[in-house]
C-alpha cells in the first residue's frame, strides 16, 4: 500500500503565447492561460494506477502562487486523495535548487512517503533538474525518465528511456521517479471526480511553516537568474531545394544535418 | 445574482472540452459522411459520467442539474463533436422518468441514463399534426393489464441508436377534445414497431426516422408514471429539450466562430491578415455578441429550471432557443463568408454546418412557434389558432 506524493506544477498553456515579465525576467503568469502541466497529468495517472492496483494514498504537492489551486483541483478531480500547496510571495523567482529544497521540506510534512512521482521536465522552465535534486536532498534513489514503473513490495523497477536508449533500473523504496511522455495516457476527470475534488483536503503552507527562512528563497538569493530575454524570432522562410536529379540526396543530406535521420 | 459559473461547472466544461478535442470535428465529419455514428464518443462521455450529470446520485448519476448537462452539450459542440441525442435521451427522457416515473421505472432506467449505456429516443411529432400537439393521433388502447399502441411518428432522431423510444400518445378514452397525452416507453425491437430512415441533406452522424407503430403490445409498466400526469411530464421534459437545443446550437456556433477567427488571423492576401478588415471583423464580432447573449439566456433558463420554477423556465427556454437558433445560423454564415471559397470546401468542414445549423432554427420547436408563444404568453396578444 504505497504512500505516494505526486509533484504537480501549474504552467502557462503551451497553446498560448508565453512570455517573461519585463521587470525581472521571471515568468509572466498573467499573460497566458494557466493549466496543469501535461507531464504532471501523466505523473498523477501513474500514481492512480499504482493506487488502484495496490491501494495506498496519493497526495499531490504543488509549489506555486494561489492560482495554482486550479491545477491542484484538476489532479484531485482525476482521483488524488489530498493536496499540499506551498504558496508564499517570497518564492517568486526561485531557482531549481531553492524550489527543490522547498519541495523536500514539504514532502517531509507527509507521513511515511514511499514514492515521489514527478514529470521529467516542466514545459515552462524545462530545466528537468528538480527530480534529481530532490532525490539528492531527500537521500532517496532517483529513477528518472521512466516509461514503465513496476512496484513489487519495497522494490521499484523502472524502464528508463532517453535518447541513448532504454535502461532497466531497480531500487528500494522510498524513491523518486520522474516519468516521460510515454508512461501512460492520463484519464479525464469524471463528473463525480470533479464534484468530489472540492471536498478533498488541501493543506496550504508558507515557507515559514516548512521551517525555511524567507531569505533563503526567491529571486534575490537564487543560484540562477535570467539576465536577458528576447522574443522568439519570427519563423524564417524554409530552405528550397531545386531538384536537378539529385533532389532526394539533397533532402537526405539536409535531414542528416538536422540529425533527423 | 451571479454571472460566474461554479468552480465545478467550469472544471466540467474544461474536462469535456478536452475530451471533445481528443475526438475532434474530423471524427464527427468522417462518421457523418460515411453514414456512421459517433458511438465511441458517446460511450466514453457516458463512462466519465458526462451524459449522466443531471441524473440523481442515488441512481448513479452526478446529481447536478440541466445547467450542467447543457454545459456538457455546449462544450462538445464547441469542439465540433456535438452529440445530438444529448438533447433527447438524458435531457427529456431521463428528466421525465426521474421526476414522474414509478420507483420501479426509476431503478430500471435511470442507472442506464447515468452512464449513457441506455439511449432512449423521444417521439412526439406526427405527419398530420406537426407543431399542433393537440392533433396527435397515436393512441393506446387498454387490453387486459397492458396497452396496445397504434400510430405514426416522423422526424424522430437516433431511433437506430436507441434501445427504446419514449412515445407520446393519448389514451383511447381521450381521443377527442383537449389533449390528454400519455407517455409510453417502447423497445425499438418490439413486434409491430418499425422505423425507416428519412434521407436528409444534412451532414450529421445521427439520422432522422419515420416510425410506424402497428398494434404494439405493451405491459402496464410501459406507461410512464400515472396516466393523468402526462401533460406535466411533457412540460417537465420539453423545457430541458429547449435548453439543450440552445446549448447544442451555441456550441456549434462557437466552433464555427473559432474556425473563422483563426482563419481571419492567419489568412493574408494584402498587407494585413483579412481579420483586420472591418467587413470581415464585424460579422464575426456580431456573431460573438449573439452567441454570448444566447448562452446567457440558456444559462438563465437552466438556472430557473433547476430552481424548480417550470413556468419562468419555459419562457426563458423558448427565448434561449430562439436566440441560439438565430445566433448559430449567423455565426456559421459569417464563418463560411470569412473563408471565401474554402468555406464550402470539404476540407474545412464548414459547409457541413450550413444545413446542420439551419436545422436548429426549425427543431425541436420552430422559430415561428416560439414567437407565437412569446406573443401570447409574454405579451398577452390574441391567439391566431
Amino acid at each position: 500500500m504505497p504512500n505516494i506524493v505526486v509533484l504537480v506544477k501549474q504552467v502557462p498553456d503551451t497553446y498560448s503565447e508565453r512570455r517573461l515579465s519585463d521587470s525581472d525576467h521571471t515568468l509572466d503568469r498573467d499573460s497566458a492561460d494557466a493549466v496543469l502541466d501535461e507531464i504532471n497529468e501523466r505523473a498523477v495517472e501513474e500514481a492512480l494506477l499504482i493506487k488502484e492496483a495496490q491501494g495506498g494514498e496519493v497526495t499531490v504537492l504543488s509549489v506555486g502562487p494561489d492560482r495554482a489551486t486550479e491545477a491542484i483541483r484538476k489532479a484531485l478531480s482525476m482521483g488524488a486523495d489530498k493536496a499540499v500547496h506551498v504558496s508564499d510571495p517570497a518564492l517568486h523567482g526561485s531557482c531549481v535548487i531553492q524550489t527543490s529544497k522547498v519541495i523536500a521540506a514539504a514532502v517531509g510534512k507527509v507521513d511515511g512517503v514511499d514514492l515521489v512521482i514527478a514529470g521529467n521536465e516542466a514545459t515552462d522552465g524545462r530545466s528537468g533538474a528538480v527530480p534529481a535534486i530532490l532525490a539528492e536532498l531527500l537521500g532517496y534513489p532517483q529513477l528518472t525518465h521512466a516509461r514503465k514503473v513496476v512496484i513489487e513490495g519495497t522494490t521499484i523497477k523502472v524502464t528508463r528511456e532517453t535518447d541513448e536508449g532504454l535502461t532497466h533500473l531497480e531500487a528500494s523504496l522510498p524513491a523518486v521517479v520522474s516519468v516521460g511522455e510515454k508512461i501512460n495516457e492520463p484519464r479525464y476527470p469524471s463528473f463525480k471526480g470533479i464534484m468530489a475534488a472540492k471536498k478533498k483536503p488541501v493543506e496550504t503552507l508558507t515557507v515559514a511553516d516548512l521551517g525555511i527562512d524567507a531569505g533563503e528563497v526567491g529571486l534575490a538569493s537564487a543560484t540562477s537568474t535570467v539576465v536577458e530575454a528576447a522574443p522568439k524570432p519570427p519563423r524564417a522562410a524554409g530552405q528550397k531545394v531545386e531538384d536537378e536529379g539529385d533532389g532526394g540526396a539533397k533532402i537526405a543530406e539536409y535531414l542528416v544535418g538536422q540529425k533527423l535521420i | 445574482m451571479s454571472f460566474t459559473e461554479s468552480e465545478e461547472r467550469q472544471a466540467l466544461r474544461k474536462a469535456v472540452a478536452e475530451l471533445g478535442r481528443k475526438y475532434g470535428h474530423e471524427y464527427t465529419l468522417k462518421a457523418a459522411r460515411s453514414g456512421g455514428h459517433t458511438t465511441e464518443l458517446w460511450n466514453e462521455a457516458g463512462e466519465l459520467g458526462y451524459l449522466g450529470v443531471s441524473v440523481p446520485e442515488e441512481f448513479g448519476g452526478g446529481g447536478g442539474g440541466i445547467g450542467d448537462l447543457a454545459a456538457v452539450c455546449e462544450e462538445l459542440g464547441a469542439t465540433g463533436t456535438g452529440l445530438l441525442q444529448m438533447v433527447v435521451s438524458p435531457a427529456i427522457c431521463a428528466t421525465i422518468i426521474a421526476r414522474f416515473g414509478t420507483p420501479e421505472q426509476k431503478s430500471r432506467w435511470l442507472p442506464g441514463f447515468a452512464d449513457g449505456t441506455l439511449r432512449m429516443a423521444f417521439a412526439i411529432t406526427e405527419p398530420d399534426a406537426g407543431s399542433n400537439a393537440h392533433r396527435l393521433t397515436t393512441t393506446a388502447r387498454r387490453v387486459g393489464d397492458g396497452w396496445v399502441l397504434n400510430g405514426r411518428k416522423v422526424y424522430i432522431s437516433c431511433v437506430d441508436e436507441s434501445q427504446s423510444v419514449m412515445v407520446v400518445g393519448r389514451t383511447e378514452d381521450a381521443k377527442t377534445g383537449k389533449l390528454k397525452p400519455a407517455l409510453f416507453v417502447v423497445p425499438t425491437d418490439a413486434p409491430g414497431f418499425e422505423f425507416q430512415r428519412i434521407e436528409m441533406d444534412v451532414i450529421a452522424p445521427d439520422s432522422q426516422f419515420q416510425v410506424f407503430i402497428d398494434d404494439v403490445h405493451l405491459p402496464a409498466e410501459a406507461l410512464v408514471g400515472s396516466e393523468d400526469a402526462a401533460l406535466m411530464q411533457l412540460f417537465a421534459g420539453l423545457n430541458p429539450e429547449r435548453i439543450m437545443a440552445s446549448a447544442y446550437a451555441v456550441g456549434m456556433g462557437r466552433f464555427a466562430l473559432d474556425k473563422a477567427v483563426e482563419y481571419a488571423k492567419t489568412r493574408t492576401v494584402w498587407k494585413e491578415p483579412i481579420g483586420a478588415h472591418q467587413a470581415v471583423a464585424h460579422p464575426l464580432a456580431k456573431a460573438k455578441v449573439e452567441l454570448e447573449l444566447a448562452k446567457l439566456m440558456t444559462q438563465k433558463a437552466a438556472a430557473l429550471y433547476d430552481s424548480g420554477d417550470d413556468m419562468a423556465a419555459g419562457e426563458a427556454a423558448n427565448m434561449a432557443k430562439y436566440a441560439a437558433g438565430e445566433a448559430v445560423v449567423n455565426a456559421v454564415d459569417a464563418a463560411v463568408q470569412t473563408h471565401g471559397g474554402n468555406g464550402l470546401a470539404s476540407e474545412y468542414g464548414l459547409g457541413a454546418l450550413v444545413a446542420a445549423s439551419r436545422l436548429t432554427r426549425i427543431a425541436p420547436v420552430s422559430r415561428e412557434m416560439i414567437l407565437n408563444f412569446v406573443a401570447q404568453f409574454s405579451l398577452g396578444l390574441p391567439k391566431s389558432y
